[in-house]
């Protein structure tokens, strides 16, 4: 289109701006709970698969395929880390174990809290070091190292250098007969999974044995796997399937497939409902206010048809018309739709287990693209009953009518 | 052979004893989901196993098929389950090398005669048998969290709809008072006063607001069959998504009528004061 059929349209616009203003702000709202649905829908996905990535390992092994509380160990851990160690795809086994420990507080307060136990020797670790130093293979004396996430340090007015306490708690509801044990704080990391209130520790996994009365070479709740740089997630999967039927290998893809199947689909449902409804609402607006403007404007229309301006021409006034309403409510309702996913997380965010890091609400480029083309998809639908009845308008007739009016 | 002598032959041993029939596999329960997923049927004989390598496997007829009790917190996964007579699951799953697994089972459900007393027990029990532990079924817990969560996420989301909607009605009101601008210019010339038009403006916005708003009820009833039946296909349960109620009919109601008539005022505001000869473009 010319860009005087652009400044015709915005000029029929401006000339009823409280008209113009209520349709921009309406699809401005609509199209902000648009973009919102749109990246509800696949936030958690995002994020989810972002989560997984963070710490360098691309493949999770487990002995079962069942949710974590219901799973069973690993057994004879360390000897299925080295099998797996030596497959050609792996670069590095981690072994995790996991369990709950008992630790008091300054004012005599007792907290649980969240303790892991994970392999020291290697280069990853499953969290990110914030301060201090991580843990090492061994210690030089004195207590065994511990690291800490920023909650439970805050809590407990732990830095690093400081020792304290565990209880260990880790065999599912049974009573741990082993002692306290005194561990120092080497650091404070930054646990992936951890939900806003987790207070989270970990230890070498035998410090972790030692505290919840486990032989050092027992079980593991999860090996996490890297694949060797240029062999793949893939090939390292079905390598560790091969040696070892009785375990269950995922790629982080497959992890993330599988939650997109069960694990919040309901956000997904919903935002695809919603998405219909708020498209049709904008369609319905903007047909509504063209097909009025066009209404009340025919007799001008048929005097332009008649000193001479095409059919196409009028018809396409009506197409940039909504095309104008469209746009700008359209860019106004990024912000607005970026404030609304902000209140909107707030909300959402105080579900319980929900690790910090994780967003119902995560930017993707593909979300915006999507957004684009439904409003412009939307903005053309909406004109169209009212492009048909410009294009059909008897010049005569309307303009004798409007005479005689 | 009259029967006497049948029972003579049988006695003296003409007859051998027939041989007594095999016993049944014991009677399971399986949930209609697990029923539908592997093709089972009313009266199959299948072999459960504690352990994932189907050791110590054991047979079971299948006797009945359950609907499980649907489970918010679950939604998304496919209830695969069975229920055995409890003696039937501590022999498929004890293990034999351990005396006392066969002696010990993870939870037991209380019924109180007086629901109301249930703090009073749990306190009770705790002081009497320590190391149990206890839980009030009608105790929050995280599952109650997460749907307060998404009522307030539902609600957050109708407030917006309803701001959209509230700017899509003023924008219909504005066209409509524009469209009758030269009427009100007339209705005024001809003597009626400004308060007389706005109590017809007024009544028109109610008419309207309630027709909006029993429509949208109407709507919505007829949706909800449409929304469940999806979504019950969808996760494969009972559990219900959508219902109207007649509070929440009555809150929609509540909101959309002030609304409509607050946006119809707010439309002819401009219109109304207006001298009548500035309407009539004079």
């Amino acid at each position: 289109m010319r860009a005087k059929v652009w400044t015709f349209a915005l000029r029929s616009l401006a000339r009823q701006p409280g008209r113009a203003v209520l349709g921009i702000l309406g699809v401005a709202a609509v199209g902000a709970l648009l973009f919102d649905m749109l990246l509800l829908s696949r936030g958690l996905l995002v994020s989810f698969r972002a989560l997984l990535d963070s710490a360098g390992f691309d493949v999770r092994v487990m002995a079962a395929d069942a949710p974590a509380f219901a799973r069973p160990r690993i057994a004879d851990a360390e000897t299925a880390a080295a099998e797996i160690r030596a497959l050609p795809d792996v670069d590095e086994v981690a072994s995790l174990r996991l369990g709950s420990a008992i630790v008091t507080g300054p004012d005599g307060g007792k907290h649980d809290i969240f303790f892991i136990g994970a392999d020291a020797e290697t280069r990853r670790r499953p969290w990110i070091l914030l301060e201090g130093s991580d843990l090492g293979a061994s210690d030089s004396g004195g207590p065994p190292a511990l690291v800490v996430n920023r909650r439970l340090a805050t809590a407990l007015l732990l830095r690093p250098g400081s020792e304290l306490t565990l209880r260990g708690d880790c065999t599912r509801g049974s009573a741990t007969a082993a002692p306290p044990v005194r561990f120092r704080i080497a650091g404070f990391a930054a646990f992936p999974f951890d939900d806003p209130k987790a207070m989270t520790a970990a230890a070498r996994l035998a410090d972790f044995g030692r505290t919840c009365g486990l032989d050092e070479k027992s079980d593991a709740d999860l090996f996490l796997v890297a694949s060797r740089e240029g062999r793949g997630p893939a090939a390292a999967v079905r390598a560790i399937r091969a040696l070892r039927s009785d375990l269950h290998a995922f790629s982080n893809e497959e992890i993330v497939a599988r939650f997109q199947q069960v694990g919040f689909s309901y956000f997904r449902q919903i935002s695809a409902v919603l998405s219909t409804i708020t498209l049709f609402f904008g369609f319905l607006l903007i047909t509504v206010l063209l097909t009025v403007s066009v209404n009340q404007r025919f007799a001008e229309i048929a005097a332009l048809r008649a000193l001479g301006f095409t059919r196409r021409r009028v018809v396409l006034d009506v197409l940039a018309q909504a095309v104008l309403l469209v746009g700008a409510g359209g860019i106004l309702s990024l912000p607005l739709g970026l404030a609304l996913a902000r209140w909107l997380e707030s909300i959402l965010h105080a579900m319980p287990e929900i690790p910090a890091a994780m967003h119902f609400f995560a930017f993707e480029p593909r979300a915006l693209a999507t957004h684009a083309l439904l409003l412009a998809l939307t903005a053309v639908l909406a004109a169209l009953y009212p492009m048909r009845l410009v294009s059909r308008l008897p010049i005569a007739a309307t303009l004798r009518s409007e005479m005689v009016t | 052979m009259s029967i006497l002598s049948a029972l003579f032959l049988f006695a003296a041993g003409a007859v051998p004893p027939p041989a007594p029939p095999p016993p049944d596999p014991p009677a399971i329960l399986v949930s209609r989901q697990l029923l539908a997923s592997e093709h089972l049927a009313l009266g199959d004989v299948i072999a459960l196993s504690g352990d994932a390598k189907g050791s110590r496997a054991r047979e079971f007829r299948i006797a009945g098929v359950y609907e499980p009790v649907p489970d918010p917190g679950r939604l998304g996964m496919v209830p695969l389950e069975a229920r055995l007579h409890l003696p039937d699951l501590v022999a498929l799953i004890a293990d034999p090398a351990d005396p006392a697994a066969s002696e010990s089972v993870r939870s037991i459900s209380v019924k109180l005669v007086s629901p109301a007393e249930a703090s009073a027990f749990t306190r009770d029990l705790t002081a009497r048998v320590p190391g149990l532990l206890l839980r009030e079924l009608a105790a929050s817990d995280d599952s109650d969290v997460t749907f307060v969560v998404l009522d307030r996420f539902h609600l957050a989301i109708s407030l917006v709809t309803v701001i959209a909607s509230s700017i899509f009605l003023l924008a219909l009101m504005v066209m409509l008072v524009d469209e009758r601008r030269d009427t009100v210019a007339i209705l005024r010339l001809i003597g009626l006063r400004r308060r007389r038009i706005f109590i017809q403006v007024l009544g028109e916005g109610l008419v309207i607001a309630l027709a909006g708003a029993l429509f949208g009820v109407l709507l919505a009833v007829v949706l909800e069959g449409g929304f469940n039946r999806f979504f019950q296909w969808r996760y494969d349960t009972a559990l219900v998504f959508v219902r109207v109620t007649p509070a929440i009919a009555a809150r929609a109601v509540s909101v959309a009528v002030p609304l409509g008539i607050l946006a119809s005022v707010a439309a002819s505001w401009s219109l109304l004061r207006r001298g009548a000869m500035a309407l009539a473009r004079r």
